[in-house]
């Protein structure tokens, strides 16, 4: 177990030295984003731009350049290109947002997800299970954008019961904050909703069959006891897992379309500005420290799931 | 949003996967398939979809008699007996006339919203198709040769895999598509300009490899220690024949089941980074473009949004039901489903 | 049978009720007994926020409005709206600059006692400080200031300090020499750029704590992409300086948004005090506001040209009779009509409101499409492969889309590309982009006809972050623009007729699509006084002007 523990941190940090080489070079790619340039305004001389670039050390070679970038994220001295202000603080300010929106969707999708899923397996293939079958495979099938601005145009617009956009925080007004996150919780926690029942279905009534339910059955056990002991655990266990992952992904920025059409203000939007501005050090920063949090979780749940069954620790 | 596990998330991972092989599954399976009434259904309508967005040029000429890109600022229509803006002064653009010109009526340019739609759907598909393609045969081969050869390979190609899967996938494809969708790609003998289709397919596909990769990967561990494997080893075949004649017919089946669901992935993803700017470039209809563009005037005029939305959400669904009835009577454990109680 | 309520049960709750209407009496006099006079305040919301309030940073239209009424330079504009407030007036200095030397000195007089907003005393030499911080912390507008001696060898590194410019705190005169004679010198010194700040100041951009100055307002609690605010400075009115406003409100507080139509509701509502000018009222609420509150909606034609550029280096607009084509293909109605109504057709360079503007009808009345089409044909270009640029923000990008759209009815063959505005002029004046046409814009840097022909300016023409963007050089242009840029800008007036022969030139020579002038909003709550808030031709909200109703 521990040596499995030892093996997992090491391929993490491969993959984080990996993640950080890959991001920056992404960015090397773009053609016209010349930072320099930009940064020197429309009626720059060459001279000015040079003297721009050399303060940033944009003439400096790849390599040297990522250790700089590197340095600078490890130690939250980040500087946007174009305000020259701390990457790092308009991240924390936009936090508040895109952690309210994730806590409060993740909260909402696991519930609903778990008792959707429960429900369809109560009496399988009968009409309350096709037709919740029929309403996940909708809600997977919509995309986020869509589903935020139909809602948004039905109660914010058309009714004028809920706010058209904004975020206000918890602490100023709790009540206006409820009412500013209820459209984007909807909005974001519908598909996740579909999906994990599904997922939840399908372990669930896969286990119903297993072996070892039915040798469970055999002894004769009675059904409930069955399902809640057995069944469950086994099948709730693949779903916390994948909720991890997928909160860790709504955190760092996987939110960015609910958090764009409401105007939330939270880290995914500032993203999705700063990547259409071509504004590379946010986008970078926000980009890795999402995939470090994507790839921590992970880890940790497949130490969990080693924990849980040691026939993995041995295969690996 | 992301596949994930779909496949296998009952097992605990690591445990072995049952497959079958035998004679006609595929003739069993097409049996079984034609009972289930609802995924015919969907499959069929979602053919019909593809043919009307395929004969979009047909549309154009001789029922609404514009092209996709024709701007009509200042033209008029008549709807009911009355000629209207398509365009009014201050720049709303008409609604629904369901008559042939404007069917679905006009956008902020004056374009005709249903020929747009079509357009769009032709581009959406194609994208979504390449980018399953990509997806698909790179991670067969991906999957074949780590799960095959095991070893250093095996251990690079799964941490490459896990790069590429630690950023959610629409922040990786708008950072990428980004840069590329500027100055289009030149990489040896692939040679795209900024406003070819084939960027966002490629990124799209690139994005969703380990989806694929990963769930294949484990079926090749289970399947290699199979005996007809070793059957075959003793004969002295090498480790690409293996790969190809005894292994990958028998990812077949998995295989089928994952080609639905990543074209409905794709066409999904596709929206999501042209709303964002980063997938097809404007003017260049697609469903995400036309949303993206539609929601600025969504008070106003709710048919931008609503129009290519429910084609995208329809077609989606079409695909996803179809999907999933395929994966049910393929699926050696779908009777395990209940569905037929 | 009913059951009396016990005497003793009840007492307790009148007596509660009595003291609770006595407390509440007893609150209710006393808040009017500590009474005061409130300070006022009022709220403007924006979605185009100002790249930098640092005032040598600080370029865009929200970075103007709000420095200009906190660093004051030494030479400012007449406080008033339309032509009278593009009046150059003294503004630190005692009079407008003495000018000698063939137009290369220009000569000025600190007034006595000026002291920053923290009280510090301000001295000649902090002039020359800030023009070289502008240049150190790269200014967007920093060209401007290159024709000062020195200011190139300081620029690059060469020298300590620029030479041009000589100071002397005991007499507090300063004395600019220029390299050679530029006639709108004295608008460049109205930039709030020139204004003074103390020598203490950092020479890297401020993004939190603003730099000190003198004007009628301080910067306070500036949060990036946030908000921030202008707060009465209450040394100011002690200077007496004439023509310069003390302001009336006391707080004007600012908060960056990014959706205009909520933002529009606000105001439309009364829950925010302003609109911001720079942004764009959505077409959607524009029948609302119009009715509802017709008395606090305006708009503002404000100098600005809007055009397509055609670059002369390349096919297909390298050939006249192409270029003629285009001019005959659009049409400036529809294009008005696009942008909401927010547009006042045009097809001059200098636009109205600015001396020069031609006012000869226009060579190329569009459109014309079998005309055009004509001209494409005689020149044997039909089909020509054209690429349109436009920047990916509404209505830009619709405006682009629609332009292509009409270079195909008259018989190119056009591909949209648009591209972001942040990186949109940057990509356009790179020479290797090869842009052929697209869209081009211009926004008033000041008052003068030379600030829109720069845009033609053959000097202009540079391999990255080039203006002139269709690369027009044409000797005969150079020639006049060498000849009227000399004139000291306050003799603007006597060349207003050649400077329109120069437009008028280029007109009809089609080197550039000239489609119309832009319109902004001047949109209040019922709070404000509307009728006597300034619009300023150049810097917009007047902040100092408002005052709240009474």
């Amino acid at each position: 177990m521990r040596r499995f523990i030892v093996r997992r941190t090491l391929q993490t940090m491969v993959v984080l030295a990996l993640v950080s080489v890959f991001t920056f070079l992404i960015f090397q790619v773009i053609p016209n984003g010349d930072p320099a340039s930009r940064m020197a305004g429309r009626t720059a001389t060459p001279g000015q731009i040079a003297a721009i670039a050399r303060s940033w050390g944009f003439d400096r070679p790849i390599y040297i350049q990522y250790l700089h970038t590197m340095d600078k994220i490890f130690t939250g001295s980040v500087v946007s290109y174009s305000q020259q202000i701390n990457v790092v603080d308009q991240i924390k300010r936009g936090l508040p947002a895109t952690i309210s929106l994730a806590a409060g969707a993740g909260i909402i999708w696991l519930t609903f997800g778990i008792v959707v899923g429960l429900l369809s397996t109560l009496r399988p293939g009968r009409l309350l299970d096709r037709t919740l079958g029929f309403l996940a495979l909708t809600s997977i099938s919509a995309p986020v954008f869509v589903i935020g601005s139909v809602l948004l145009y039905v109660f914010a617009y058309k009714a004028s019961i809920l706010p058209s956009g904004g975020y206000v925080p918890l602490t100023a007004n709790p009540w206006q904050w409820f009412e500013h996150m209820l459209l984007p919780w909807i909005s974001l926690s519908l598909p996740f909703i579909g999906f994990y029942s599904r997922v939840l279905r399908g372990n669930i009534l896969d286990a119903k069959y297993e072996d070892y339910v039915r040798m469970a059955r055999a002894k004769g056990l009675s059904s409930r006891r069955v399902l809640t002991r057995h069944v469950l655990r086994n099948s709730l266990i693949p779903v916390m897992a994948l909720w991890g992952l997928d909160f860790a992904g709504v955190i760092g920025g996987g939110a960015i379309l609910i958090e764009s059409i409401f105007d939330l203000q939270g880290v995914g939007q500032y993203a999705a500005e700063s990547i259409q501005t071509l504004d590379v050090p946010p986008i970078m920063v926000i980009v890795m420290y999402t995939a470090v949090l994507v790839v921590v979780v992970a880890a940790l749940v497949d130490i969990l799931y080693a924990y849980l069954d040691p026939r993995i620790s041995l295969n690996g | 949003m992301s596949t994930k596990e779909l496949l296998a998330p009952a097992s605990p991972p690591g445990e072995e996967l049952r497959i079958q092989v035998g004679a006609g599954p595929y003739r069993l399976a097409l049996r079984r398939l034609r009972r289930r009434k609802g995924a015919v259904a969907a499959g069929v309508f979602f053919l019909a979809i593809v043919i009307c967005c395929l004969c979009a040029p047909l549309y154009a000429r001789y029922i609404a008699h514009t092209g996709p890109d024709d701007n009509h600022i200042s033209a008029t229509v008549i709807v009911g007996g009355h000629r209207h803006n398509v365009v009014s002064l201050i720049g709303i653009p008409i609604g629904p006339t369901w008559g042939p010109r404007f069917l679905l009526g006009a956008d902020f340019n004056g374009r005709d919203v249903a020929v747009r739609l079509l357009y769009g759907g032709r581009n959406s598909l194609e994208v979504g198709f390449s980018a399953m393609a990509i997806t698909m045969v790179i991670a067969i081969l991906v999957a074949l040769f780590a799960g095959y050869y095991r070893g250093w390979v095996d251990s690079v190609l799964v941490r490459l895999l896990d790069v590429i899967w630690a950023y959610p996938a629409i922040l990786l494809g708008v950072a990428i598509g980004t840069s590329l969708t500027l100055g289009g790609i030149s990489l040896g003998p692939l040679n795209l300009k900024g406003g070819s289709l084939y960027i966002p397919a490629l990124i799209i596909g690139f994005v969703n490899i380990p989806y694929v990769a990963k769930p294949i990967r484990g079926q090749v561990i289970a399947l290699r220690e199979k005996e007809f494997v070793d059957a075959a080893r003793t004969l002295d075949a090498g480790g690409l024949r293996i790969m190809l004649t005894e292994i990958l017919p028998n990812l077949s089946s998995t295989i089928v089941v994952f080609v639905p669901l990543m074209i409905a992935n794709s066409i999904l993803l596709e929206a999501g980074l042209s709303y964002l700017g980063a997938g097809v470039q404007p003017p260049n209809p697609s469903w995400g473009t036309m949303i993206s563009d539609g929601v600025r005037l969504i008070t106003s005029s709710p048919h931008l949004v609503l129009a290519p939305g429910l084609m995208l959400v329809l077609t989606v669904l079409c695909i996803n039901i179809f999907g999933e009835g395929v994966r049910d009577v393929l699926d050696p454990r779908s009777a395990s489903r209940g569905v037929r109680r | 049978m009913k059951r009396p309520i016990p005497a003793k049960s009840w007492w307790p709750l009148a007596a509660t009720t009595m003291l609770l209407v006595l407390a509440g009496i007893a609150a209710v006099a006393a808040s009017a007994a500590t009474h005061h006079r409130a300070t006022t305040s009022v709220t403007v919301d924006t979605s185009s926020p100002p790249n930098s309030l640092d005032p040598q940073s600080g370029y865009t239209v929200s970075a103007g409005e709000a420095d200009w009424l906190v660093y004051t330079p030494l030479l400012t504009y007449a406080h008033k709206s339309g032509v009278a407030g593009t009046q150059v007036i003294p503004g630190l200095a005692t009079s407008l600059p003495k000018i000698t030397n063939g137009g290369k000195t220009y000569t000025l007089t600190l007034r006595p006692g000026l002291k920053y907003s923290d009280g510090t005393p301000v001295v000649a030499s902090d002039v020359k400080f800030a023009i070289q911080r502008a240049i150190k912390v790269n200014w967007g507008a920093s060209s401007f200031l290159l024709p000062i001696a020195g200011a190139q060898a300081y620029l690059n590194g060469k020298s300590t300090s620029i030479s041009g410019i000589a100071t002397n705190d005991s007499t507090r005169t300063i004395t600019f020499t220029l390299s050679s004679p530029v006639g709108d010198f004295s608008n460049v010194l109205a930039f709030p750029a020139t204004s003074p700040v103390p020598q203490n100041t950092p020479m890297t951009v401020q993004t939190t704590k603003m730099p000190v100055g003198v004007g009628a307002y301080t910067l306070q609690n500036v949060v990036p992409n946030t908000s921030y605010e202008l707060v009465k400075n209450p040394l100011f009115a002690g200077f007496h300086i004439p023509g310069i406003p003390v302001g009336n409100i006391d707080e004007i507080k600012f908060q960056i948004v990014s959706n205009n139509l909520s933002e529009a509701e606000d105001v439309l509502n009364n829950r925010v005090d302003a609109f911001d000018v720079g942004d764009a009222v959505p077409s959607t609420l524009l029948g609302q506001i119009q009715s509802q509150a017709s008395d606090r909606f305006a708009k503002e034609t404000v100098a600005s040209t809007n055009y397509f550029f055609l670059n002369q280096r390349i096919p297909p607009f390298n050939n006249a009779l192409a270029r003629e084509a285009a001019a005959y293909a659009i049409s400036r109605s529809d294009l008005a009509r696009l942008a909401g109504g927010f547009v006042a057709p045009s097809c001059y360079f200098i636009p109205v409101g600015i001396v020069g503007h031609p006012t000869a009808p226009c060579p190329y009345p569009s459109p014309n499409i079998a005309k055009a089409r004509a001209l494409l044909k005689q020149a044997h270009l039909v089909g020509a492969p054209v690429t349109v640029y436009a920047m990916a923000k509404s209505p830009r990008q619709e405006e682009g889309e629609y332009y292509a759209s009409a270079l195909k009815q008259v018989g190119f063959n056009p591909t949209v590309k648009l591209v972001d505005s942040a990186i949109y002029w940057t990509t356009i004046g790179n020479a290797k982009t090869r842009a052929q046409t697209g869209m081009g814009g211009q926004f008033l840097d000041f008052p003068a006809p030379d600030d829109f022909l720069l845009l033609i300016d053959a000097r202009n023409i540079h391999p990255t972050n080039s203006n002139n963007f269709g690369n027009v050089d044409d000797p005969w242009i150079q020639s006049q623009l060498v000849k009227l840029e000399a004139v000291p800008s306050t003799k603007l007036s006597t060349i207003g007729k050649q400077w329109a022969a120069v437009d008028a030139y280029q007109a009809k020579k089609a080197y550039t699509i000239v489609w119309g002038s832009s319109q902004l909003v001047k949109f209040f709550s019922n709070r404000i006084d509307f009728a006597s808030a300034v619009f300023h031709p150049l810097f917009f909200d007047d902040y100092s002007s408002w005052r709240l109703k009474s």
